[in-house]
Order: C-alpha cells, then structure tokens, then sequence
C-alpha cells in the first residue's frame, strides 16, 4: 500500500515532478524551435506541435546528460527520494562513455516519466472538482457518449489514475536506478583496488604497532609482573626490572612517534605536511634519552631546502634511528647530512648490537626508507660495512638548486 | 619439580619469566634460549619437562622449532607458545605444529605459573574458551578423507566433547558416572583414533572436522 499512498510514494512523487520540473525547458525550447515551422493554429497542429516539442526535449536532454557531473546530481536526488539504495549508486562523476550513455538513459527516463507525471497531477485534480460540483455538465457526454457511468464513478476513476501512473513509473526507476546510475565494472574494480591499497596500509600499520609497542609493552608487563613477584626475596632484581621499564617505556614511545607520524602520513587530507629536518634536535634529543646517543654532522645549508626533501630527509634519519633502537639496543650512532652539487647526501652509521638479533620481518622499516627516496628520483639502502658497524646511507637529489 | 626451558628473543622477557617461575617452589628455569636454532639445542641437552616458546624469533620461528621438538624428542616436551596477541596465525601454526597450549604475554604472573603447572601435568585443556575462539576465526583446511572423529564409539565421542569444554579427567568421570580411570582409557583411545598428541591437538581436531561447532 505504501507503494501507492504514504511517505515512500509521496517521495518517488516529489523524484518525478522534479524530472517533470527538468523536462520543461528542454520541451520550451522544442515549441520554440518548432513554431517558427507553424503555419496554422488549428487545435490538431497545435497537439501536433506539444507531440513534436517533446520528441525533440528527450534528444536535448540525452546530450546534456552526457556531461560527467549529471551523474552525482541524479544519483545524490534518487538516493535522497528514496528512488535507489544508498550502497548502490555512483558517489562520482561518470568517468567513461558506458558510464555517460547509461546516464543519458536514464536521465531521458527521468524527464519523460516525470513529465507524464506531473502532467496527471497538474490535470487530474481540476477536472476532478469539474466533474464533482457539475456532474450533468454536457463534456461529459460529448467525451463518453450518451450512454456514460455516473459522474461521480468517472471521477473516481479519473483520480486512480496519477496515484497508479506515480507508482508504476517510481517502481520502473527504482529498479533501474543500480544498472544506470550504478557505478560501472571498471569503477567497481578500481574501488576495490583502492580498498586493497588501504587495507595494505592499515595492516602495515597494525604491524608496525605490533612490533614496536606491543612487544615493548608486553616486555614492561612482564618485568613489572616479576617485580612484584619477588618484591621482597629479590630486590636487586626489582632494581633491574624498574630501570628495564624505565628505559623499555621510553623506547616505546619514540617509536610510537615514528608509527604515529607515519599514520598522519597516510592521511590523505595533509599532503605535504609532516616534521622537517628542523625538527631534527628534538628527534635527536629524544633518542639520547632512550639511550642512543647520536653524534651529528649537520651540512649549514639544510635550512635552505626544498620542503618535500627535509620531510623525507627527516623520516629516513628518523627510521633509521628506530630502527637502531630496535635492533642495535642503546649504541651511540653517528649522522651526517650535506649537501654538494644539487644532491643530499645521508650517512647514518651504528655498532650492530650483539645481544639483540633482529626480529623477523625486519625489513619493513628499510623498505619504507627506500620507497620514500625512489619517490624523490632518490636512492635508500643499507647493510652491514664488515667492521661490525651497519650503515644507513641515502642520496636524495634537489629539485630547487637545479632549476 | 618441573624443569622449565625459556626461548625468547627479548632478553627482557626471558628475564621476567624467569623470575616469575623460579619464585615458585615447584618450578626451576634450567635454560634459556634466543632464537628457535637455539632452543632446539638447549632443549636436547637440558630435557625440560615444559618449554616456553615465544612465536617470532629470529632465524628459526617458535612454529618450526616446535615441529623440530616434536619430531626429534621422545618424549617430547610439552610446549607452552608464548604470545603478545591471541589472534595470532603464528599461535594457531604453533598449535597444529604441537604445542600443547598459548599463554599471553600480558597474562598475570599467577595465570603464567599456574599455566605451566597445567601443561606440566597434561590432564586437562589450556583455556578452552581462548583455544575455541581462535579455531572459530579460521577456515577449516579442506580435505577428501573422512573425518577421523567417524571412529570414535559413542562414549569416546562424549568424552571429547567435554575435554573441548576444558574439563579434566576427573570432572568428566564425575558427568559420566564412570571411573576416572575408565576417563583416561578413553581419553588415551580418543588420542589414539585421532593421531593427536595431547589434548589440545585432539580438541584442534574435533573443532576442525565439525565434530564439535566452535562459533
């Protein structure tokens, strides 16, 4: 019954007049193309000539469909009249011709239905009250003949008809809202592409945290578990598990830092954003406090840079120096950054720790390094020198200096 | 006294295990180890009665290591895989490679010894609920050979369903109104038909061919 009458029809009601209400200028614009052809004004031409506007409206409106942004625009109004599913519409513009044809179609759908629509409802109300208030008016024998119903039962009639034609024609476009104004195979894949990509990140991510602060915390617990544990029968140790927690906890959070920054990275509302290599006092004082102290030769000229190197210049020194953290322990590193004939060069070397091996999977942290560098025509990689130290070292070339 | 072996890559948490379980009056911590090449070597020399497997370590992963024990050793000791999160794959390959049980990193010092102790012992499940939640997470391996479960009797088949639900021995003679004695012939026949180790490879098993639903 809704279907007819209530709130899901008065909806699809409000969809069609709307496409009636679009199909207006299209159909004036027909008459007056098509009355300067007008010889005669007898009311047979003169039908004629609404017949034909109309049937040069659906061309016009065919074309005019064709421009991408119609897409969203009739999408975003089925979807808000309750004409298609939330979950099954473009949100885009039409990106190919299969996807502008199908909104062509099914504009073209929209403005004729609508028309046919809003022409009942702007005429069937009026002829109602005639009908009802001058039942023996003589129209209704020239239209019916003489042997016509009651009055009242033509009105009756005449009254079903826009409630059935809005119902009939809202249940057409609802059902072929997801084939024309859906989105198109290849959309489709590129959003699942898109999901895959973000999912690839998020599980980067996962394990990012998983491996930095998830163990550390995890290590922490179990310290301060044993500490208690044997508060009393062993105090020397409980000194040892504090100061193991202390030191374990300030790790965790400078790689924490690292994970964060690389979370807001991903973000893709804040691009260019992100610390600089001014920053890199603070970076470097936080990880003298977590135990790696670092000495710095810093090139005078780092100030001058482009932006997108700094930041990049800044996330491989501070990966890198996790990544000591990690796998090294609390070694003293050395870094060393200058600049010379339009290329930064970057040194980062440490003792390889001996009572720490690495964790499995490593890599990652390397791998991001190199991505960030190749995305600047640069180069990351790194690797042990054979006299027991590892060096990080990267060349990232600046666009600014050359042009 | 149970003799304890710790494999873990972190020399803190091998600490802090160490002192949790040797605080115990029936625990002694006899060897460490820090990576899984290692604990296989530690564990030949040592025999512990449980061995305390982290699941990521360097070079040999606790999963291989675990097989490694379980193919070389007879007896074999009981593994106990150690974890940061439960809804680890590596936990559940470690399962199947037969470890008998998983204890969380962040676990309190009582459920870690108390872990142990039950492992040690061997007649009953490891938290059954954690166990059940982690088969429900995965797709079961698909397979052309009937289910083993098929040659159970009736009776064995009772008896595995209450061993899924973490029961001993002793609790199950008691549901049964048998002998706790006649629970453990069961039980060992149950173990038998399955091709399981222990317990734990048994419930894995009953979860896996749907003999028994986990979700």
């Amino acid at each position: 019954m809704s279907a007819l009458i209530g709130r899901s029809a008065a909806l699809r009601w409000v969809h069609l007049v709307l496409g009636g209400a679009l199909l207006m200028p299209y159909w004036l614009l027909g008459l007056v193309l098509l009355s300067s052809f007008s010889t005669d004004a007898s009311t047979a031409q003169t039908v004629l000539l609404q017949f034909a506007a109309l049937g040069l409206a659906v061309p016009m409106a065919a074309v005019t469909a064709l421009v991408p942004v119609v897409r969203v625009l009739e999408s975003t109004a089925a979807r808000a009249l309750g004409v298609g599913g939330a979950a099954e519409l473009a949100t885009v513009p039409s990106q190919s011709w299969a996807a502008r044809r199908r909104t062509a179609v099914w504009y073209v759908q929209h403005l004729v239905l609508g028309g046919i629509v809003s022409g009942l409802s702007l005429a069937v109300p009026p002829a109602v009250v005639v009908l009802l208030l001058f039942p023996t008016e003589e129209l209704i024998g020239r239209w019916l003949g003489p042997d016509r119903p009651p009055a009242a039962l033509v009105a009756l009639g005449l009254a079903v008809l826009p409630v059935l034609a809005n119902a009939a024609a809202g249940a057409w476009l609802a059902r072929t809202a997801p084939a024309l104004l859906g989105p198109t195979p290849a959309e489709r894949l590129a959003a699942a592409e898109r999901r895959a990509v973000e999912l690839a990140q998020r599980n980067r991510l996962a394990r990012e945290l998983h491996d930095s602060v998830g163990h550390a915390l995890s290590a922490v617990g179990i310290q301060a578990a044993a500490a208690g544990r044997v508060l009393a029968s062993n105090p020397e140790f409980v000194a040892a598990a504090l100061l193991a927690i202390e030191q374990t906890a300030r790790t965790a959070v400078t790689e924490l830092d690292t994970v964060l920054g690389l979370l807001r990275e991903d973000e893709p509302a804040a691009p260019g954003s992100g610390p600089t290599l001014a920053e890199l006092d603070t970076l470097l004082r936080q990880l003298e406090l977590a135990g790696v102290p670092v000495t710095a030769t810093l090139d005078p000229g780092l100030a001058g840079l482009p932006g997108e190197v700094s930041r990049a210049a800044y996330r491989i020194v501070q990966e890198g120096l996790t990544n000591v953290l990690r796998h090294a322990g609390r070694v003293a590193a050395a870094l060393r950054i200058e600049l010379s004939s339009g290329t930064l060069e970057l040194e980062l070397s440490n003792p390889v720790g001996a009572d720490r091996p690495s964790r499995p999977g490593g890599g990652r942290g390397l791998r991001g390094m190199a991505e960030r560098a190749a995305v600047l025509r640069g180069e990351c990689h790194a690797g042990p020198t054979g006299d027991g130290r590892w060096r990080l070292a990267a060349r990232l070339p600046i666009e600014g200096e050359q042009s | 006294m149970i003799r304890v072996v710790i494999a873990d890559d972190e020399r803190l948490v091998r600490l802090g295990l160490r002192a949790i379980l040797d605080a115990e009056p029936d625990l002694t911590v006899v060897g460490e180890a820090s990576t899984g090449a290692e604990v296989v070597s530690v564990v030949r020399e040592l025999r512990p009665d449980v061995v305390l497997m982290d699941v990521r370590m360097p070079e040999v992963d606790g999963i291989r290591a675990t097989g490694q024990l379980m193919a070389t050793l007879d007896p074999a000791p009981r593994v106990l895989v150690v974890t940061t999160f439960e809804n680890d794959d590596y936990v559940y390959e470690a399962l199947r490679a037969g470890a008998a049980g998983f204890l969380l990193k962040r676990a309190t010092a009582e459920e870690m010894v108390q872990a142990v102790r039950l492992v040690a012992h061997g007649d009953s499940l490891l938290f059954p609920n954690a166990l059940r939640q982690l088969v429900a997470g995965r797709r079961v391996p698909a397979t052309t050979a009937p289910p083993r479960t098929d040659r159970l009797t009736e009776r064995e088949g009772q008896v595995l369903r209450l061993m899924t639900t973490g029961l001993n021995n002793g609790e199950i003679a008691e549901r049964l109104v048998v002998s706790p004695e006649t629970v453990k012939t069961h039980v060992g026949s149950v173990l038998a038909k399955l091709g399981a180790r222990d317990r734990t490879q048994a419930v894995i098993t009953a979860y896996e061919s749907g003999f028994v639903q986990p979700g």
